[in-house]
């Protein structure tokens, strides 16, 4: 043994130069390392050095995972592993280096390497010791990030309730395994949280309990009297450690930790005694105090494995679906604020968690790709947090791609839930893996005033006071000049304190049962109130109960509508990362100023108006906005304003999309417009008239007006889609300072106001939005036109009509033009008298499908409950011109039509 | 020949599955069935709002407690002799798949009769007919009980021939 000769420090130098030399997948060297570090472990040196020796047994078992192919065999984990050695060459140098160790696990865990305790050597005293002195020092570590603390105290209170009441649920009723593992669940993010907060002892109880439970889960111990004693009395005891942390934190009160050791041996007496052998022995007072920082995954196969067992909890991952894309939301939202305050250690907090939440998570559904990445990420935003590394805008712009990547997979796991096992993709994210490392060493050695913390050098050497300077500096170039104004309220700082009102998530689908059995109150009511029995009574007290009724149900019917709106905020924030985006690409400086984000849309328009929205906001940056140099000449400030707001204006939701660039150039359009016969030369338009072209369909892209005077593509998307939402666009402009583009949309996506009309014995919907005005045509102004059908004239306009009965095949009809009403409708810009019997009245109407198969008949846009309980259908008049049109003239009675 | 057997056999197994609760109704002599679990209930008649642009046999729509469903006249779907409405007519709702989710359509019958526990041994495959007049697609088996014969009916196919299928075609 000529190892025996070396001396413990020669061995550890070895072992720190074998870790570098590995590649992934080399498993004789990590043979050779292992030698090496047996060699240590014998060392006669080491029984002197029992903690060294304790983190030596403990690097041993990671690497006989590795070698097992437990862990992953990465960079990543050998980096760790590096970081690993690091430590032990620390705890060399200054025995008592408790900080070390807690790093030393750190690592360990980050590469999935479950911390056993039985896997380190038992009996380290002094350790629980280390424990003491690194709490007495100054304040607890746990007080560092308030928010952090806030949250974690608010959630562990919710969750060790909801444990308690399992347990007491699961007292009555011993093999429900909901109740289980609702529990476990519960433990485990306490044990995650708690970490994550420097709350070791509450983490370490709550993690001694998961184990535990998970025996109890895979049915090796049974639930009996006498684990259900233990688990309440570790819930009340964190319940108790909770309590005093917040009193900690409240009060200022002196922290003292818990002793949690009796509790720890009794949990592992009980394991042992029930599992029997099948454990190794967990001693108790022992390293879970010193993991800060748990999050272990399950023991999993590592990803990508034969079928995915992730769906065996079809609940648990649509929870984990919908919240992930909530936190995706809120990573993008502070990212782009840290943009501007790069320093803000708050938001770095605020993105920090949310990957912190989705790692924990996808770990414990075993999606192990999700949680590598998010765990990567984590690593990067923690040495940001850390202060090791400097925010810069490749950071930023690998947090944002991380984001969306994570998107993308997350919503693949929503269409495997959704449409089976088949959709699902396997994602690589190793190019984001390998660029979050080079961000996390390239930094690192750019910057050489820093310590190199991955070369062994302590990791709490690195100075912990930020250098602003430097950070701006680094980040300045990079930073596109997009600033978000909230207007009014948010000027106090980035960092709002959350304001939450208590509120419940609904199933959707609930919300909308509730709506229609509203709406079908509503229309019951009326059917009652009209029945000729009772219309016929003239009981005063019977009509002031009437009159109270339909105040109790229209306040009712009101509460329901308004439970379906939502701020249009989420929506206008999305817009921010496309300035962003923009901005940097066409080198324009742009500030986004927002307004009225508070405004109220209807949940189903949310969707429908982001594309719009896209196509105006790429507009008004890409064309209106000038470049920098441009903008100064013309004497304006540098960087361009495009404001987003929005406001109710009567029944209307009203979105204004104003830049202060070039505005439109009218005479380009006008002059296109001439060539192409849209306008008559020598007509008289004014200019706002002229402007409004640009909506027409085919119009703008294939002009290419966009390269003269920079306006007009996707507008007739826009226009489609806000036309889809019943509402329509408006554009006004003035040259040289600046165009603003309105949208006015309906208050609600389920309610339109139409007129109801009569023809035979149907009665059709005609939305008021479309109607021009109504008549009785008289004969003079009636004219038929060889081959091109009948017309009537308005207002020196010749109207094409459209009889309804015919179009529809409605019997019994009055035929008769000077009997019936024309009702004068528009649509893209085309006018049509529409021939009707009878105006039967204005109506607020409830509009449904007409159900499966018949949602594309061409002229009918639906169907809603009349006052008198028959379907009404609604009119489409975009494919009500078209069927006319196609069904051509002539199929008219000619002599019907003239009878006079 | 070999494929005849094949598909024989597979009518045999499709037979089996088919034993079950039948609701029972009269399109005029003749019996027809459908699968239980398919009607969401039975109503009256009641005013049944036309919809222009459809095929002739789809009456139009009508409202289910709130919701708008579409009815179709099973006689004029078979192309039988229509007959007058009557007290004992009524609207059969039933469930089919649609394009994404269940959809529910109404059918109007002559009359319902009673629901019947059908055992495999009554069924058998439906029989074929020459040339086109009578589509046996729409049609599960026939029963035979008590020296009567009923025809099950499919739903899925009636329904989902009209109308999805249908205008899906037309959209084609």
């Amino acid at each position: 043994m000529v190892g025996a000769e070396q001396s413990v420090n020669g061995l550890l130098d070895d072992m720190a130069v074998k870790i570098m030399m590995i590649e992934p997948g080399d498993l004789s060297a990590v043979g050779e390392l292992l030698e090496v570090l047996e060699k240590l472990i014998a060392h006669e040196d080491m029984s002197s050095l029992a903690f060294l020796q304790q983190m030596a047994c403990a690097f041993q078992a990671a690497l006989q995972d590795l070698i097992m192919a437990e862990l992953p065999d990465t960079a990543e984990s050998y980096q760790q592993l590096a970081e690993c050695i690091s430590r032990m060459q620390e705890v060399r140098r200054k025995s008592d280096d408790h900080h070390a160790v807690i790093a030393f696990c750190n690592h360990l865990n980050s590469i999935g390497c479950k911390l056993d305790p039985a896997r380190l050597v038992a009996g380290q005293q002094d350790e629980s010791g280390q424990d003491d002195n690194q709490d007495d020092n100054n304040d607890p570590d746990f007080l560092r990030d308030k928010e952090l603390l806030e949250c974690f105290i608010d959630e562990a209170g919710e969750y060790l309730g909801v444990i308690e009441a399992n347990v007491l649920e699961l007292e009555k009723a011993p093999g429900n395994s909901e109740a289980i593992n609702a529990i476990f669940r519960a433990f485990h993010t306490i044990k995650g949280t708690a970490g994550s907060v420097s709350l070791p002892e509450i983490s370490s109880l709550a993690h001694a309990v998961e184990n535990l439970l998970d025996e109890v889960r895979s049915g090796r111990i049974s639930m009996d009297a006498e684990v259900i004693e233990l688990v309440l009395a570790v819930d009340d005891s964190l319940k108790l450690m909770v309590a005093h942390a917040q009193d900690v934190y409240e009060n200022g009160v002196a922290y003292h930790p818990a002793a949690i050791d009796g509790q720890l041996a009794l949990i592992s007496s009980v394991l042992e005694k029930k599992c029997g052998n099948s454990r190794p022995s967990p001693d108790e007072a022992v390293t879970p105090a010193k993991v800060p920082d748990v999050d272990v995954p399950p023991p999993a196969p590592p990803a990508g494995g034969g079928m995915p067992d992730f769906m065996k909890d079809s609940d648990l991952l649509s929870g984990f679906i919908s919240e992930a894309f909530e936190h995706l939301e809120s990573i993008e939202l502070n990212v782009l604020e840290l943009e501007q305050n790069p320093n803000d250690q708050d938001i770095i907090n605020n993105i920090f968690r949310p990957f912190h939440t989705i790692k924990g998570v996808s770990g414990f559904l075993n999606l192990m790709t999700i949680n590598r990445l998010a765990h990567a990420t984590e690593n990067l935003l923690d040495d940001v947090r850390n202060g090791k590394l400097a925010m810069n805008s490749g950071i930023i712009d690998i947090v944002l791609g991380v984001g969306d990547f994570l998107r993308t997979m997350i919503q693949n796991l929503s269409d495997v839930l959704e449409k089976g096992l088949e959709y699902y993709r396997q994602y690589h994210i190793n190019d984001f893996l390998a660029r979050i490392k080079i961000c996390q060493e390239g930094s690192e050695a750019g910057q050489e005033e820093e310590p190199v913390p991955v070369a062994g050098r302590p990791a709490q050497e690195t100075p912990s006071s930020p250098r602003p300077a430097d950070n701006v500096a680094a980040a300045a170039p990079f930073v596109p000049a997009v600033k978000t104004v909230e207007a009014g309220a948010a000027a106090a700082g980035p960092t709002q304190k959350k304001n939450i009102e208590a509120a419940i998530k609904v199933d959707i689908n609930k919300l909308d049962g509730l709506v229609n059995a509203v709406g079908e109150l509503v229309i019951m009511q009326a059917m009652v109130r009209h029945n000729p029995l009772i219309a016929g009574l003239s009981d005063p007290k019977l009509n002031k109960d009437f009159s109270q009724l339909t105040r109790i149900t229209t306040e009712l019917q009101k509460t329901a509508m308004s439970m379906r709106m939502v701020p249009i905020r989420q929506t206008f924030q999305k817009m921010t990362r496309l300035v962003r985006d923009l901005s940097k690409k066409t080198g324009k400086l742009v500030n986004l100023v927002m307004d009225g984000e508070e405004t109220e849309i209807d949940r189903n328009m949310v969707d429908s108006i982001y594309d719009p929205l896209v196509h105006m906001i790429r507009n008004s940056v890409d064309h209106g906005v000038q470049v920098p140099d441009e903008r100064l000449k013309r004497g304006k400030p540098e960087a361009g304003t495009v404001r987003l707001s929005a406001y109710q204006k009567g029944g209307n939701i009203i979105i204004e999309i104003a830049d202060d660039g070039e505005g439109v150039n009218t005479e380009k359009i006008r002059s296109k417009a001439l060539e192409r016969g849209l306008i008559q030369a020598g007509g008289s338009y004014s200019d706002h008239e002229i402007n409004n072209l640009i909506f027409l369909p085919g119009f703008s892209t294939a002009d290419k007006i966009t390269d003269v005077s920079g306006r007009g593509v996707g507008m007739d998307v826009v226009k489609k889609g806000v036309e889809k939402l019943r509402g329509r666009v408006d554009l006004q402009s003035t040259p040289g300072e600046g165009s603003l583009f309105l949208i006015h949309l309906p208050l609600t996506l389920a309610i339109i106001d139409g007129i109801v009309v009569g023809v035979g014995s149907e009665r059709y919907i005609i939305p008021t939005i479309a109607i021009r005005e109504s008549m009785r045509p008289k004969m003079e102004n009636y004219n038929t036109v060889q081959g091109k059908g009948e017309t009537l004239l308005v207002r020196d306009s010749l109207l094409p009509i459209i009889r309804l009965y015919h179009v529809f095949g409605v019997a019994e009809a009055c035929t008769d033009i000077g009997q019936g009403i024309a009702v004068v409708v528009e649509n893209e810009g085309r006018q049509r008298a529409l021939l009707v019997d009878e105006l039967l009245g204005k109506q607020e109407v409830v509009i449904k499908s007409l159900g499966g198969y018949m949602k594309d008949i061409k002229g009918v846009a639906g169907g809603t409950i009349l006052g008198d309980g028959r379907v009404g259908l609604i009119l489409d008049l975009a494919g009500l011109i078209s069927v006319s049109e196609e069904m051509g003239p002539g199929h008219f009675n000619r002599s019907n039509a003239i009878q006079e | 020949m070999a494929n005849v057997e094949r598909a024989q056999s597979s009518v045999k197994k499709n037979v089996k599955a088919l034993a079950g609760k039948y609701l029972t109704f009269d399109l005029g002599k003749e019996e027809y069935c459908i699968g239980i679990l398919k009607v969401r209930e039975i109503i009256g008649l009641m005013e049944i709002t036309a919809v222009p642009h459809t095929p002739r046999y789809i009456k139009g729509v009508i409202n289910l407690r709130g919701s708008v469903i579409p009815v179709l006249d099973l006689r004029s779907k078979f192309d039988m002799e229509a007959k007058e409405y009557t007290e004992r007519t009524c609207i059969i709702v039933v469930e089919v798949q649609g394009e994404t989710e269940t959809v529910l359509v109404g059918m109007i019958v002559d009359s319902v009769s009673e629901v019947l526990n059908i055992v495999e041994a009554e069924i058998e495959p439906p029989p074929t007919f020459g040339g086109d007049a009578v589509e046996t697609d729409n049609f599960l088996g026939m029963a035979k009980i008590k020296g009567r014969v009923k025809i099950l009916l499919d739903t899925d196919k009636v329904i989902g021939e009209t109308g999805l299928g249908h205008m899906a075609n037309v959209a084609a």
